[in-house]
Parts: structure tokens; sequence; C-alpha cells
């Protein structure tokens, strides 16, 4: 029984070694990365690193005035709320048909449209670019809305035909038989019901807009940077990097996002996985 | 699974016909209709830059298009940047993802039946959360330009001197997959602690009074269970790292000798770097095939379980 005990207490202090271990692994970088948005550029880049931060918001100024950081946010919000709004007027009806009605060729309409979800970000860059390009609308938000959008329309389908097979359909057929047209059960019963799916599915089409990196680099050029392109270019001449720029900016996305993620936390999983978890 | 129309509904045609007053060419044309315009749009997304790259990839030329033939194409089978951008691409993420997968999986099964979880699994989910470009500053910072890494292994003693992390192929290499891992482990993390938190109680507490170890309840009951999330995880997973760009970007560039060169770099690096747009569209559309045929063979298979 002793051995038992000590066995036991032994394997609980691997547990939590291991998790401590990755706990510290997860948050050192960012907890560095943290400070540096506010350190003396002279403490960043160093033959040896300082460990111990010397706080100032001195170069804060500094960054707004060489960078329209107030612009990139903008331009992020408004590229992600346009895309996220895209999404949900093309998704939820889209999601509804699929996970209310049977007929011919439903489900290969559902699998093309999870298809799409393995479009390469690559192989749509160079066709993109020369699109936007005829349109005129390189370096726009609009563009940017337009290809978030299109990256992200097939998860927000997902996501919310797997809120919408959950409700029972008893439901529904109490209001058609009060003489409810199917757009109206749409609109009154079945979006109200699986509200936590769509927030769900916009949440994380949001973040995936924010994270795009490849096309936004070639779209965005300089007018119409968004907050991930942006901080690629926080480097001046001699000064390199600026990495207190990057960082600050970085934070400045990670906040929203932290938030939002908290706000949803309890269906991220099965966001993430397009229904497959339930929980 | 209700999978029972509404408009075959037992009774709808019936008594409950007057309620809607649609042509039967409407009622039908319906569901058409309403996912239509998403498919549309989809389109936009995936036959049109299929199609664009299809027939930009016969024409040379930046901006007078010269017929070319198939000439980018056997310019392409036949260059060596090419298959090494294939090849470090299977082998980054094959090593990315089976590092994710055992961290993860470990990670989770250490916790999920912790009754605090839920309220410090945010902890874990952090890195997850940067933006990707962000995080591969953070860690060009730790790495090069700050010297962190090189500096706590020297503080530790497994290092007596500073390194370059971009002057070699394998540390180059692990660069990337040590950003990967940092990074979207707690993608699969929170994937797996809910699939094992499904998972019915009864059926362990079960095993384990027939005198069952954890392990063999672990390998025996909670792993076969839960293998469907686990393969729909992997291949959502597995397309990103396949499609990595943001670290090769901002990280290594390609260098060491082209060694970090990912399929996605590749295609950017001739197109907006070289601007061969004739090849890099050759490129794509090899890529393109095999994105196309994986989907069809993965998606079609795994997601179809997923149903109701």
């Amino acid at each position: 029984m002793a051995i038992r005990r000590t066995s036991a207490v032994g394997s609980t202090l691997i547990r939590y070694a291991i998790l401590g271990a990755w706990g510290l692994f997860c948050l050192l970088p960012i907890l560095y990365f943290l400070t540096i948005a506010f350190r003396p550029r002279n403490e960043i880049i160093t033959s040896h690193p300082i460990y111990w931060p010397t706080i100032t918001i001195e170069t804060w100024a500094k960054i707004w005035e060489d960078w329209p950081i107030g612009r990139y946010f903008l331009n992020s919000a408004e590229a992600i709320a346009g895309s996220v709004f895209i999404c949900l007027l093309l998704g939820i009806p889209a999601a509804y048909s699929l996970a209310r009605y049977t007929y011919k060729g439903r489900e290969d309409i559902g699998f093309y449209i999870l298809s799409t979800k393995m479009m390469a970000p690559a192989v749509v860059a160079i066709p993109v670019f020369f699109l936007f390009k005829n349109l005129h609308l390189l370096d726009t938000i609009w563009a940017l809305m337009l290809v978030y959008a299109a990256m992200n329309l097939s998860i927000v389908v997902w996501i919310i035909r797997s809120y919408m097979i959950d409700i029972p359909r008893e439901i529904e057929d109490a209001a058609r038989t009060d003489g409810a047209s199917d757009l109206r059960i749409l609109w009154s019963i079945i979006i109200p019901i699986c509200l936590p799916g769509i927030i769900t599915a916009a949440v994380i089409a949001a973040i995936f807009a924010m994270n795009e990196y490849l096309v936004t680099l070639i779209i965005a050029t300089r007018e119409a940077y968004p907050l991930s392109v942006a901080l690629a270019n926080f480097s001046g001449g001699s000064d390199g990097i600026i990495y207190n720029a990057i960082a600050l900016v970085g934070f400045l996305a990670f906040v929203p996002v932290l938030i939002l993620v908290i706000l949803i936390q309890d269906h991220l999983s099965r966001g993430l996985t397009m229904g497959a978890v339930k929980g | 699974m209700a999978d029972v129309t509404l408009d075959r509904a037992p009774g709808w045609a019936a008594g409950r016909a007057p309620i809607r007053r649609r042509s039967p060419f409407m009622r039908q044309a319906f569901p058409y209709l309403l996912v239509a315009p998403a498919v549309v749009y989809l389109l936009g997304i995936t036959l049109y830059p299929g199609l664009f790259a299809i027939w930009r990839s016969f024409y040379n030329g930046r901006f007078k298009l010269e017929w070319a033939g198939i000439d980018n194409y056997t310019h392409l089978f036949t260059d060596p940047d090419f298959w090494a951008s294939l090849w470090n691409t299977a082998l980054l993420g094959a090593i990315t993802l089976g590092v994710e997968f055992a961290v993860a999986m470990t990670l989770a099964a250490l916790v999920y039946r912790d009754p605090l979880v839920r309220q410090w699994r945010i902890l874990f989910l952090l890195p997850m959360l940067f933006m990707p470009s962000a995080v591969a500053f953070i860690w060009k910072l730790l790495f090069n330009d700050g010297r962190v890494v090189a500096d706590l292994l020297m503080r530790a003693g497994l290092l007596s001197d500073n390194i370059d992390w971009l002057s070699n192929i394998i540390l180059a290499r692990l660069m990337l997959v040590v950003v990967d891992v940092w990074e979207w482990t707690p993608f699969l993390f929170i994937i797996f602690v809910a699939a094992l938190q499904g998972q019915d109680k009864e059926i362990e507490e079960a095993a384990r009074l027939d005198g069952a170890t954890w392990a063999s309840i672990f390998f025996n009951i909670s792993l076969p269970l839960m293998q469907p999330i686990i393969v729909v995880a992997l291949i959502l997973r597995g397309i990103d790292i396949v499609n990595m760009f943001a670290p090769v970007h901002i990280m290594t560039q390609g260098t060491p000798g082209g060694a970090t060169e990912t399929m996605s770099y590749f295609v950017y690096r001739t197109s907006f770097r070289q601007f061969d747009f004739g090849y890099a569209s050759a490129a794509s559309v090899v890529l393109l095939i095999l994105i196309t045929v994986t989907a069809q063979l993965l998606v079609k298979k795994h997601f179809r379980s997923g149903r109701d």
C-alpha cells in the first residue's frame, strides 16, 4: 500500500511537472514579447539578451508618429467585419438548406463547399492578384473583404449547419402549421435558436481573417495594410526590424481575439472542427 | 437522422397544403436557391483561380504574354528547387504534425479529468491567439535577432557558443518546427480535451472496476473511440501545415540554400519576387492537383462520419 501511495504521489508530481513545463513554454515567449513592447530599442537587439527589462513607453510616441497604427487597426477591423458579414449573409441560408432539406446533390454541394477549405492560398494568390488588378481593387479593403469572405465561407457554412441539425424539427413544424413561410421560420426561429453557433462561426471566421498573411501580402501594398501584414513592414533602414512596434501591433490584435475566444470558449472545439466535436 | 424532407413530411401534403402558396417548381428550387449564392461565390475562389492558373501556365512573360506551350511544366519538373520545396513541405509537415499530435494528446490525456481544466485551459491556448506573422517575429527575435534561445542553452550548459540558426539545414528546419508546434499544438489540444471529456465516464469506470490500468483504458477504449475526431483534427491541421508560409517568409526566406522553402513559398518567390508568373502558375497547377486529389480522398471519407 505504501508503495502504491508513493507511486500515486510520484505520478501526480510528474503530471504537474509536464503540465507546468508546457505552460511555461507557452507563456514565457509571450511575456518576453510583451516586455519588448515597453522597452527602449537599444535593449532589444543585443549580443546578449537582457532579461530584466527597463520599462518605458517613450518609444510608443515615436511608433504612433512613424506609422499610422490606428489606420492599420481600422483596416483590419473593416475588412474583417465586412468579410464576416458576407460569410453570414451567404452562409446562413446555405447552412439552412444543407441542414434542413433533402434534395438531389445536397451531399455533393456540402462537400464541395467543405473542399474549398483545402484551397491553398498560394494557388489563389496569383489569379486573385490579376483579378483585383483588372478591377482596380488592388490595395483596397474591399479586395481583402472579398478574399477573406471566400476563404472562410466554407467553415461558416459547416459550423452553422452543425448547429442547425441539432434543432428539433417539431419547433419548425409548429410554426409551419401556424402559417409561417420558410424564410420567416429561418429568420425568427432557426437563427435565434442557433445564435451560439452563428456567433462561434463569426468569431472563428474573424480570427482566421485576422491571421491571413499570404494573399493579404499580395493584395495590400500600402494603403490597405491590415495588422497582420503591417507588422511585417516595421523596419526602417539602419534601425533594422523595429520589434517594439511589432510587439505593440501583435498585442493590439491579440487582445480582441483573446476576449472573443473567452466569450465562445465552450464552443471553440466544436467550431474549430466544424461540428465534428460536440462540447 | 433527421432526413425527412419538409415537403414530404407526413401529413404535409394532405392537410396543410394551402398554407404555402408556392408553385411546385419553387418548392423544389427553394433549397437550391438558398445554397446557390454561397456556391457561386465559392466557385469564384476555386474555379476561377484554377482555370486562370492553367491558362497562365502556358504563357511566359510578365506583361506581354508569349505562348510557351508546356515549357513551364518541363522546366518545373526538372527544377531541383521545385522538388526540394515538395520534399521540404512533406518533411516539415510530417515532423510538425507528428510532434503536435504527440504533445497535444499527452497533455489532453493528463488534464481531461482535471475538474478545474475549464478555468485554466485558456493559458494553454494563448499561443494560438496571436497572428502567425506576429508569432514568426516573436521567434525570429528569440532565435536569431535577440539570441535568447542560444543564450538559455548556453546557460544550461548545452551549448558552448552562440549559433546562427540560419546557417544549418537542420537547425533552420527545427526553427520552423518549433514555431509551428508552439503556436498550433493548442489547436489539437483543445479538440482532444473536448473529445475525451465528451466520452462516457461510465465506460472508463467500469473498466477500472474490472482492474484495467489507466494505460490500457486510454489506449484500448478512449483512443479508438475518439479516432474519427483525431482524423478530422489532423486533416484540418495538416491543411494548414502544408500551406505554411508566414514563418518561412518572415524567418528564413527559404535559407539556407532552399532547405526551408515550402511549396507556398516557392510559388510566392517565383511569382512575386521573380515575376515569372507563367512558371509560378505551372507550380500552382501542380499544387492544385495534389490538393484536389488529397481533398477527394480525405475529406469525403472522414467528414461524412461526422454527419448526423
